[in-house]
């Protein structure tokens, strides 16, 4: 087969594989629904075919709860693994995440702050806004620290992440161990990751950032690729090379920091699905980035049917459940680079 | 009605006829934790946890969630068309009392909750009859290593059955850690720990606090957990109890009488 027929038949899998999650992931649940009636019932509120089969209870669990649900899985993963795949582009280094940017210690302190001061159980969107606040704000204060001496180096950038993180992780324990403990059982749910009691509104904050989000860096994808030759090459084909690491860095972290506030830690997602698809789709990222954003989305609405089904007692996290596959993944794709190194 | 938490589910099975009620929590059947342990109606659903999508199956009148309920659950509960209830003030015995007439407002059994109610402030009037003049013994509720401060309803338990919290001269306010040096330097009379909970031994074991006066001279009271966590008409009995070992002689160690009015 050649690369070319390769590249079809793996965007043709991802474009069928997508709608069937979405389809296993709308009938599957507590209340089990017919995929059928499932499919009817979207025909009948675009106007299409007959009635709804659905009862009425069918019909509100549908469009109520899992509707939006499903589609933030598909949002969140999508968001994770085209943020995974610009990121492994900016650090030519195939194993990079949203984990470098420094938004989840940043999302945690915001929401951590919103439980223990009582705005998660009083105010609508409190914990997700105040997480988003809490990454955006982690951003800012990685991108003035660094710039603070002149022009960072990547690797620069990369440190003052990890010390800004660290930072927001300390704050996040002080604010846990201050919290009362009925309160924290809220945070630690959101802390592991997860999509229960997610609605629209959730939905809304996730669309409105990763959508323009992955554009952007799909748009970006041209310099990416200039980029992940060198700096100093990309510097010689005429490309801006700090003003595009910025953008790319921003960009990456304006969808990985609504997607944690909205989900909470989901990690893997950017490493699995960009590092794989790499070998089917190559390492273009005009193609990279489109087929990881279905692959990523694929996954974590697989996933999130798993954290559901996983028992009667207990949602699993869904970050739980990426780790369980992503770790070993990730253990497996390093074994892989050192052998070859 | 539907409860998703244990003190909604203590009352309504006092309040409401079997049939009224549609849902309970998987903790209502337990007697280690819940006191109508083996008198919850057969036709309630066990809810395993707050699973929306069941809920809307059973098509409640009324959802009756906690103070800790999060806003974005309870919108997705009204956006799903369920009502909610949400039981506040558990923080205090008055509070406790204000929260059993609302919650008896809001299921349409007023009566019901007036009677529980009844009970609940003769038995606190009777336990302050008798420890009436009595000394207060300094108690320090102990889950290492958090404590209970002011605003708690273990605090209030504390000073209901005629002890005086610890924990809240500290200074402290809510379910909060506490250092063991400054438990160690607080002195307490007596430690309030849960029964079953290995808090015990470890008090025995810990290298400050097994050298307290309490824990050297056995002043540990170990409380059912059922009793403790009790925010419903019950803490009124958990008052008692722990009143009948922190002022035995005045207090028999029975369970108080209905003394229905």
């Amino acid at each position: 087969m050649s690369e070319r027929d390769r590249r079809r038949l793996v965007f043709a899998t991802l474009a069928v594989a997508l709608p069937l999650a979405l389809l296993a992931a709308l009938s599957l649940g507590s209340v089990p629904l017919a995929a059928g009636g499932v499919l009817r019932s979207a025909f009948a509120r675009l106007g299409l075919g007959g009635p709804s089969p659905l009862p009425e209870m069918g019909e509100v669990i549908l469009w109520s709860v899992r509707f939006p649900r499903v589609l933030i899985a598909a949002l969140v993963g999508g968001g994770l693994a085209v943020v995974g795949a610009s990121l492994q582009s900016l650090f030519r280094n195939p194993l990079a995440d949203a984990g470098l940017l420094g938004v989840g210690p940043g999302a945690a302190l915001g929401a951590v702050l919103a439980v223990n001061l009582g705005w998660a159980h009083e105010r609508f969107l409190a914990m997700p806004l105040a997480a988003c606040a809490g990454a955006l704000l982690a951003l800012l204060l990685i991108y003035a620290i660094a710039h603070a001496g002149g022009r960072p180096t990547l690797s620069g950038l990369l440190l003052t992440g990890l010390a800004v993180s660290a930072l927001a992780a300390a704050g996040t324990s002080v604010l846990l161990v201050a919290t009362e403990e009925f309160r924290v059982r809220t945070v630690l749910f959101w802390l592991a990751g997860g999509l229960e009691g997610r609605g629209y509104e959730h939905l809304a904050l996730a669309a409105a950032f990763v959508l323009p989000g992955a554009l952007g860096l799909l748009l970006l994808a041209r310099p990416l690729d200039v980029l992940s030759l060198g700096e100093e090459e990309a510097a010689a084909l005429s490309l801006p090379v700090h003003g595009v690491r910025i953008l790319v860095f921003g960009l990456c972290a304006l969808v990985a920091g609504p997607v944690t506030a909205v989900a909470g830690a989901v990690p893997f997602v950017g490493l699995i699905a960009p590092h794989a698809l790499r070998a089917l789709v190559g390492p273009l990222s005009r193609r990279l980035l489109p087929a990881s954003f279905l692959a990523g989305a694929v996954l974590v609405v697989v996933a999130d049917i798993a954290a559901r089904s996983f028992g009667e007692y207990v949602e699993l996290p869904l970050g739980s459940v990426t780790a369980f596959v992503g770790a070993p993944y990730f253990l497996l794709a390093l074994r892989g680079q050192e052998g070859r190194g | 009605m539907a409860s998703l938490n244990l003190t909604a589910d203590e009352l309504l099975v006092e309040m409401l006829p079997p049939e009224r009620l549609v849902s309970v929590t998987r903790w209502a059947d337990d007697p280690d934790m819940s006191n109508v342990a083996g008198r919850v109606p057969a036709g309630a659903v066990r809810l395993p946890r707050a699973d929306l999508e069941r809920l809307i199956a059973l098509r409640p009148d009324l959802v009756i969630v906690s103070e800790y309920t999060d806003a974005d659950f309870l919108r997705l509960l009204e956006k799903s068309g369920l009502r909610h209830h949400r039981m506040t003030g558990l923080e205090t015995l008055p509070g406790i009392r204000a929260a059993i007439l609302d919650l008896g407002r809001a299921v349409a059994a007023e009566t019901a909750a007036a009677r529980l109610v009844a009970r609940y402030d003769a038995v606190l009037a009777e336990l302050t009859r008798r420890l009436a003049g009595a000394p207060r013994p300094r108690v320090l509720y102990w889950a290492d290593p958090h404590t209970a401060g002011a605003a708690t309803a273990i605090g209030s338990l504390v000073e209901a059955a005629g002890g005086t919290n610890v924990a809240r001269e500290l200074g402290l306010r809510g379910i909060v850690p506490l250092a063991g040096e400054r438990a160690f330097g607080a002195d307490p009379d007596t430690f309030l720990v849960t029964q079953g909970s290995g808090a015990s031994t470890a008090l025995r074991a810990h290298p400050l606090l097994s050298r307290t006066r309490a824990v050297r001279e056995g002043r540990v009271v170990e409380m059912p957990n059922r009793l403790l966590v009790a925010l419903s008409d019950r803490a009124a009995d958990a008052a008692w109890w722990l009143a009948s070992r922190l002022h035995p002689s005045r207090v028999p160690e029975a369970a108080p009488p209905p003394m229905l009015p």
